[in-house]
């Protein structure tokens, strides 16, 4: 029987290569263009004939904008309006990749940690910047504890900086974690539709089939869920580089 | 978010500090032939760092790090500005501190 984890093999379907570095389209390439034509299709074709009463495309295009928009008002207040385009590119590219994912067939990308870790550390470095640019010396106040005496500071302020490093792993590590133990589940749990089914002329094939329906339903929210998570983690980090003062 | 969501993320919090920190010892062990002096020290700096996550991340504080909002938050409340900041849960971090 085939592995559960021969679905997130990387394979190339155009090699190239150059100077000795491989950078061939992938599977994973594949999945990532289909993702972003996807997304850019449904924005398009949803606002290309936008009418006031609005019919199901255009209502998908004007929810997830909505969405992000408030998600950024909540959290980031007015002058979060400027990053909108970056959190709702993020969001949209990490949801579509998830749900795509789910296709038979397909690939998600969101289960390799390369992938996550390099939005993740796009985000990072991105919000450190704005931070320091923003603030400048002012931003390393974020990391000095208040009430606390100066002799505890040497031991503090590496602990506070040693968790502020950590955030792009713990953003990425999420993501990629729920999505490659989900589709891990959903293909092992297949598995046992067949081997079971097989022994037992199909009688027993029922009850895995019945769970791999729920872990699927499941599989789906944890889609939209990881997608928000990541792009309110996104617009909590902003917050913090906007409004150290 | 649901339980298990929950767990897996205060789980993911503390191993996320722990390997940043022995990252930075064993780099620091690499360039300052200490070994292993760095990676002692910096594992328990991040074994510090990955509990202060958690905690964080279990008393509502979502994904913020650093003192700052705490900081403000008492003067927010003292002075009584109007200041629009952080959501429901970043607001639950001024009740706890």
């Amino acid at each position: 029987m085939a592995s559960p984890l021969e679905q997130f093999e990387i394979k190339a379907i155009a090699p190239i290569e150059v100077g000795g570095l491989d950078i061939s389209f992938t599977n994973s390439s594949a999945a990532m263009v289909a993702t972003l034509v996807l997304g850019t299709a449904l924005l398009v074709l949803g606002m290309s004939r936008a009418s006031v009463v609005p019919g199901r495309i255009q209502s998908i295009a004007e929810m997830s904008y909505e969405f992000i928009a408030g998600l950024l008002s909540d959290t980031v207040g007015a002058e979060g309006k400027r990053y909108f385009p970056f959190v709702f590119t993020l969001f949209m590219f990490i949801l579509i990749g998830n749900l795509l994912g789910l296709l038979p067939y397909s690939f998600t990308f969101t289960s390799h940690i390369i992938v996550t870790f390099a939005m993740a550390i796009t985000v990072f470095i991105g919000v450190t910047i704005l931070g320091l640019v923003k603030h400048k010396m002012h931003f390393f106040s974020f990391f000095v504890p208040p009430g606390v005496p100066l002799a505890m500071w040497p031991l503090l302020i590496p602990i506070e900086i040693i968790s502020y490093l950590s955030r792009p792993i713990s953003l990425s590590v999420r993501l990629f974690a729920n999505m490659l133990a989900g589709h891990t589940l959903l293909k092992v749990i297949g598995g046992f539709v067949f081997g079971l089914g097989a022994i037992t002329f199909g009688v027993g094939g029922l009850l895995p089939l019945a769970l791999i329906s729920v872990l699927t339903g499941l599989e789906v929210v944890i889609a939209f869920l990881q997608a928000y998570v990541f792009a309110i983690l996104t617009c909590l980090y902003i917050n913090d580089a906007l409004h150290l003062h | 978010m649901s339980g298990v969501g929950l767990a897996l993320r205060l789980g993911v919090d503390f191993v996320a500090g722990v390997v940043v920190g022995v990252g930075i010892g064993l780099l620091l062990d690499w360039w300052l032939g200490s070994s292993p002096a760095m990676l002692i020290v910096f594992f328990l700096l991040g074994a510090a760092a990955g509990t202060f996550n958690v905690f964080r991340t279990a008393s509502g504080q979502g994904g913020a790090v650093g003192f700052k909002q705490a900081r403000d938050a008492e003067t927010d409340a003292t002075d009584g500005s109007d200041k629009k900041r952080g959501s429901n849960a970043r607001d639950d971090s001024k009740s706890s501190e």
